[in-house]
C-alpha cells in the first residue's frame, strides 16, 4: 500500500475533530438513555412501593419490542429516502421525542395505587423504547458511514467511545441525586426533576449529529417505483426486511464480530454483580461500608483506565490492525480475570483493586474497534449484495448486545442462587459458596474472553482487503455515475 | 419592559438560582450540614462494657448513626455510650435517668434485669424520652419496640439441629443456664416443645448452672457421669465455651453438641470438631437496628413495628472462617487469626 500507515486515503475520508465531536455527542445521549431506566427505577420500588418483582417486569418487557423494533428502524432507515438523508432526520426527531417522553414518564402523579404505576411507567416505557430506537439505529448507522477509511472509522468509534463514558461515569450518582433531601422532598420528586433535566440535555444534545454531520450516502429519491396497493406495498417490505434480515444473519465476518462482543461483553456483565458480592462477604468479611468503599474505588479506577485504554487501543489498532488490537485487548482481560483468582485476599483487602485496570482494557477496546469492524462489514455487503445497510448492521448487533445483557442480568441471580449464597448469613457463608462464587467471577470471564478472542481470530477483513473492497466499490461506483451520465 | 433589560433579569435570575445549587452541591461535598439541622442523641445503655459483644453493638450502634447523618443532611446522629462497666441494672437505672436529666433524644438499653429496669424506662418515656430495648427486653414497660431474638424459636432450633446429628434418635440434655433468666426459661421450653417431636429423642434435664465456664463444665461433667449414654447436648448458651477447659477433656465427635453463641474465644471447639454448630448472634447488629429504627420513628415520623426478630447464624465447620471474618468485621478484636484465611 502506498498510503502512509494510519491517515486517511483521501482528505474527503478525513473527519475533522469537530465531526467526531459532533458524533460523540450522540454516543453520550445514547448511554445516557440505554442506562438512566435502570439506575432511576430503584425509586419504582424504594419511592413509590412497587413490588420489585413489577419493576423487573417493566424492565424486561419492553426489551421483547426492542427484539422487533430495533431491526425494523434498522430497515427503514437503511430504505429511506429523503433529501435530508437517510439517518440525519430520525436522530433529530428521534432526539427530541425521546427526551420529552424520558421527561413525561417519570412524572407520576401521586396517590395512586401499584398496578397504576405500573401501567403507567409499562406504557411510557414501551413508547420511549420505540423513540429511543428511532434515534439510536440511525445514530449508530451514520457512524458506520461517516468515513470509509481503514483506521479513520476507529479513531470516530474511539472519541464516539470515549465520549461515551461520561455517561456511565454520571450513571451511578442518579440514585443519590434524586434520594438527596437538600434537593429534594422524596425521590420521587427527584426522580421527576431529573427526568426533565436528562430529557432536556437528550433533546439538545441528541439533535447536535443531525446538525453537524453529514451523511456519506444519500441516496437519491426512487420517483420510478411503481403505485401499489397498501397491503401490497406492506407485504413487499416485510419481504424485502425479511430477506435482508436473512442475508445480514448470513454475513459470516458479521457473526464473527457478534459472537466475540456477546462473549466479551456479556461474560463480564454476567459475573458483574458477583464482584460486588465478594468484595462486600468475602473479602470485607461483611462488611458492607469497607466493601462499598472498595467497589467505588475499583470503579473509579476501572472508569480511568477505559479511558486510556480507548486512546491506547485507538493508536495501537493503527499499528498493529484492528483484529490483531482486539484479541490482544481482550487477552489482557482474561489475564486481569484470572488475576482476580489470587487478589481476592481477605487478609489483604486492598489487593481486591489490582485487576481492575486490566480488566477495563477489553471492554474499551470492544465498542471502540467492534463498531470501526462492523463498518469494514457494510462495505464487503455492500460489495456482496449492492446495498448499504448500515442500519440492519447496526441494530442487529446493538439488539444482540441489549438481549445478552437482558440474559446476563436474568442469569446472574440464578448463578448466585447456586453457588449457595445466602444473603442472611452475610459474612458468614459457607467455604464452599465462597469457592464457587470466586470459580464463577474468574472462570465464566475468562472463558468468555477466550472464545471471544476464538470467533475473532478469523476475521478475514484486514487493512488490505478493506482497501481492495473500497477499490472495487469505488470503480463500482465511477461505472454507475458514467452510466447515469450517459443515460 | 424591553428586551434587553428582560434577558438581563432572565440571566440574573438563573445565576441565583444556579448559585444556590452550588452551594446545596458544595455544602453536601463537604459534609456540611444546614444550619436548622437537628440533633439526635441517641443513649445507648448496654449491660456491660467490658463484655465484647456489647462493643461490638457500639461499633454497630456508631456505624449506623455515621450513614444516617450523611443520608439525611438534616439529621446529625450522635451516640451517647452510657454502659456500665460491668452488669448492675441499677446502675443501668442511673444512668438511664440521668441521660433523660440531660436532655437525650432516645434511649437503648439491653436490661440485665427487666424488673429494675421498667421503673426507669418507664420513667424517660414519661417525660418524651421514646425508649428501645435490645438483646435483652423489658417487655412489661413502656419501651415502644424490641430487637431481639425470638427465645422459644431458638431453643426449638437447637434441638431440630440436634436431632438432624442424631438422626432423631438418642439420649439428650438439654443446659439451660440460669434458671431465673426469662429468656432462657423461654428458650428450654421451645427446645422441649422440639423434643417432644420425635419419638426416638430422649430428654433428660434441663439443667441450670452459675452463668460462668467453671460451673456450665461441672455442670457437664456430673450430668454426663450421671447418663452414661448420653449421646448430645443441647445448650441454650455457649457458656462451657467461654474457657479452653473442654478441649484437652473432650474427644471430637463423642457426644454432638449444638449451643447458642459462636463467640471469637469459643471457634476453637467448632475447628477441633468438639461442638458441631453455634448459632450465632449477629451482636453488631443490636446497635445497627435500633439506631435506625429510633431515626425511622422520631426523624421520618414512621410507624414501627414493636418486635424486630433477630435472626440466627449458622455456624459450623464449613463456614468457620466466613464467620470469623464477619465477627471481625464487627469489631471483635481477638478473633483467632488462622481463621480469617479460611
Amino acid at each position: 500500500m502506498s498510503e502512509q500507515k494510519g491517515l486517511p486515503n483521501t482528505p474527503k475520508d478525513r473527519l475533522s475533530m469537530g465531526q467526531k465531536f459532533a458524533y460523540g455527542l450522540g454516543s453520550i445521549v445514547n448511554n445516557l438513555l440505554g442506562g438512566a431506566i435502570g439506575f432511576m427505577s430503584i425509586v419504582l420500588n424504594v419511592g413509590l412501593g412497587i413490588n420489585p418483582a413489577l419493576v423487573g417486569t417493566l424492565q424486561a418487557i419492553p426489551r421483547f419490542t426492542d427484539a422487533l423494533t430495533d431491526p425494523v428502524m434498522g430497515y427503514i432507515s437503511d430504505k429511506t429516502r429523503s433529501r435530508f438523508g437517510r439517518r440525519r432526520p430520525y436522530i433529530f426527531v428521534g432526539a427530541i421525542g425521546v427526551g420529552v417522553v424520558f421527561a413525561l414518564m417519570w412524572q407520576l402523579p401521586p396517590g395512586n395505587s401499584e398496578m397504576f404505576y405500573f401501567w403507567f411507567f409499562l406504557v411510557g416505557s414501551i413508547i420511549f423504547y420505540m423513540l429511543y430506537t428511532v434515534f439510536a439505529t440511525p445514530w449508530v448507522a451514520l457512524g458506520y458511514e461517516l468515513t470509509s477509511d481503514y483506521h479513520e472509522r476507529t479513531r470516530l468509534m474511539g472519541v464516539m467511545n470515549f465520549m461515551g463514558q461520561f455517561a456511565w461515569i454520571t450513571l451511578p450518582w442518579f440514585y443519590a441525586i434524586m434520594e438527596n433531601d437538600r434537593l429534594f422532598s422524596d425521590s420521587v420528586e427527584g426522580a421527576r426533576t431529573l427526568a426533565i433535566i436528562i430529557g432536556i440535555f437528550v433533546a439538545v444534545v441528541g439533535i447536535m449529529p443531525a446538525i453537524f454531520l453529514k451523511e456519506r450516502y444519500v441516496p437519491t429519491e426512487d420517483g420510478g417505483e411503481e403505485k401499489v396497493s397498501l397491503m401490497e406495498g406492506l407485504r413487499t417490505n416485510v419481504s424485502l426486511f425479511a430477506k435482508g434480515l436473512v442475508t445480514t444473519l448470513k454475513q459470516r465476518e458479521f457473526l464473527k464480530l457478534c459472537a466475540g462482543t456477546f462473549f466479551l461483553f456479556n461474560g463480564i456483565m454476567l459475573v458483574g454483580a458477583f464482584s460486588s458480592y465478594i468484595t462486600i462477604f468475602y473479602v470485607s468479611g461483611g462488611d458492607t461500608d469497607m466493601g462499598a468503599k472498595y467497589m467505588g474505588i475499583f470503579g473509579t479506577i476501572n472508569t480511568a483506565a477505559t479511558l486510556v485504554a480507548i486512546v491506547v487501543v485507538t493508536w495501537l489498532s493503527s499499528r498493529l490492525g484492528k483484529r490483531l488490537t482486539f484479541i490482544l485487548a481482550t487477552f489482557v482481560t482474561l489475564l486481569g480475570s484470572l488475576l482476580k483468582w489470587f487478589c481476592y485476599d481477605p487478609m489483604v483487602p486492598w489487593k481486591v483493586l489490582l485487576p481492575a485496570p486490566l480488566m477495563a482494557v477489553g471492554m474499551g477496546a470492544l465498542f471502540t474497534l467492534m463498531g470501526s469492524m462492523v463498518a469494514d462489514v457494510c462495505d464487503m455487503d455492500e460489495l456482496e449484495t449492492g446495498e448499504r445497510r448500515e442500519g440492519m448492521f447496526g441494530s442487529i448487533y446493538w439488539w444482540m448486545v441489549k438481549l445478552g445483557m437482558a440474559l446476563a442480568f436474568g442469569l446472574s441471580g440464578y448463578l448466585l442462587n447456586a453457588t449457595g449464597f445466602d444473603v442472611e448469613m452475610g459474612g458468614a457463608q459457607t467455604a464452599t459458596t465462597f469457592f464457587w462464587m470466586r470459580i464463577v467471577d474468574v472462570v465464566i470471564p475468562a472463558i468468555a474472553a477466550a472464545l471471544a478472542i476464538w470467533a475473532v481470530a478469523n476475521f478475514r477483513i484486514t487493512e488490505e482487503k478493506s482497501a481492495e473492497i473500497r477499490e472495487k466499490l469505488d470503480e463500482r461506483r465511477l461505472q454507475a455515475a458514467a452510466e447515469s451520465v450517459a443515460l | 419592559m424591553n428586551k434587553p433589560k428582560l434577558i438581563r433579569y432572565i440571566a440574573f435570575a438563573g445565576m441565583a438560582v444556579l448559585a444556590l445549587a452550588c452551594q446545596d452541591i458544595t455544602d453536601e461535598l463537604v459534609g456540611k450540614k444546614p444550619d436548622d439541622a437537628q440533633t439526635i442523641h441517641i443513649t445507648v445503655v448496654a449491660k456491660s462494657a467490658s463484655n465484647p459483644v456489647f462493643q461490638s453493638a457500639r461499633i454497630g450502634a456508631e456505624a449506623a448513626a455515621e450513614d444516617l447523618s450523611e443520608k439525611y443532611s438534616k439529621i446529625d446522629v450522635q451516640i451517647d455510650w452510657r454502659t456500665p462497666k460491668e452488669e448492675d441494672p441499677r446502675e443501668q437505672a442511673d444512668r438511664i435517668l440521668n441521660a433523660v436529666e440531660d436532655g437525650t433524644d432516645a434511649i437503648m438499653v439491653s436490661c440485665s434485669d427487666d424488673s429494675t429496669l421498667t421503673a426507669a424506662i418507664n420513667q424517660a418515656v414519661a417525660r418524651g424520652v421514646p425508649v428501645m430495648t435490645f438483646d435483652s427486653d423489658a417487655a412489661g414497660s413502656n419501651r415502644f419496640a424490641f430487637y431481639g431474638p425470638n427465645d422459644a424459636e431458638t431453643g426449638e432450633r437447637v434441638v431440630h439441629e440436634l436431632a438432624a446429628l442424631l438422626n432423631g434418635a438418642g439420649q439428650i440434655a438439654i443446659l439451660g443456664g440460669n434458671k431465673n433468666a426469662p429468656n432462657l426459661q423461654k428458650r428450654v421450653e421451645g427446645a422441649l416443645q422440639a423434643a417432644a417431636k420425635y419419638p426416638g429423642i430422649e430428654v433428660v434435664g434441663p439443667f441450670y448452672h452459675v452463668e460462668t465456664a467453671e460451673a456450665a463444665i461441672s455442670e457437664m461433667k456430673r450430668v454426663q457421669n450421671q447418663y452414661p449414654d448420653l449421646k448430645g447436648w443441647a445448650m441454650m448458651g455457649g457458656w462451657p465455651f467461654f474457657s479452653e477447659t473442654l478441649l484437652d477433656e473432650m474427644s471430637p465427635g463423642k457426644l454432638r453438641i449444638v449451643a447458642v453463641d459462636a463467640l471469637p474465644v469459643q471457634l476453637v471447639y467448632i475447628d477441633r470438631g468438639i461442638v458441631d454448630v453455634f448459632l450465632g448472634q449477629p451482636t453488631y447488629r443490636w446497635g445497627e437496628i435500633p439506631v435506625q429504627t429510633i431515626v425511622k420513628k422520631l426523624h421520618l415520623g414512621e410507624e414501627v413495628p414493636e418486635f424486630y426478630q433477630m435472626k440466627l447464624i449458622r455456624v459450623w465447620k464449613d463456614n468457620l472462617g466466613g464467620w470469623a471474618r464477619q465477627l471481625r468485621a464487627w469489631g471483635y478484636s481477638d478473633v483467632p487469626v488462622e481463621y480469617l484465611s479460611r
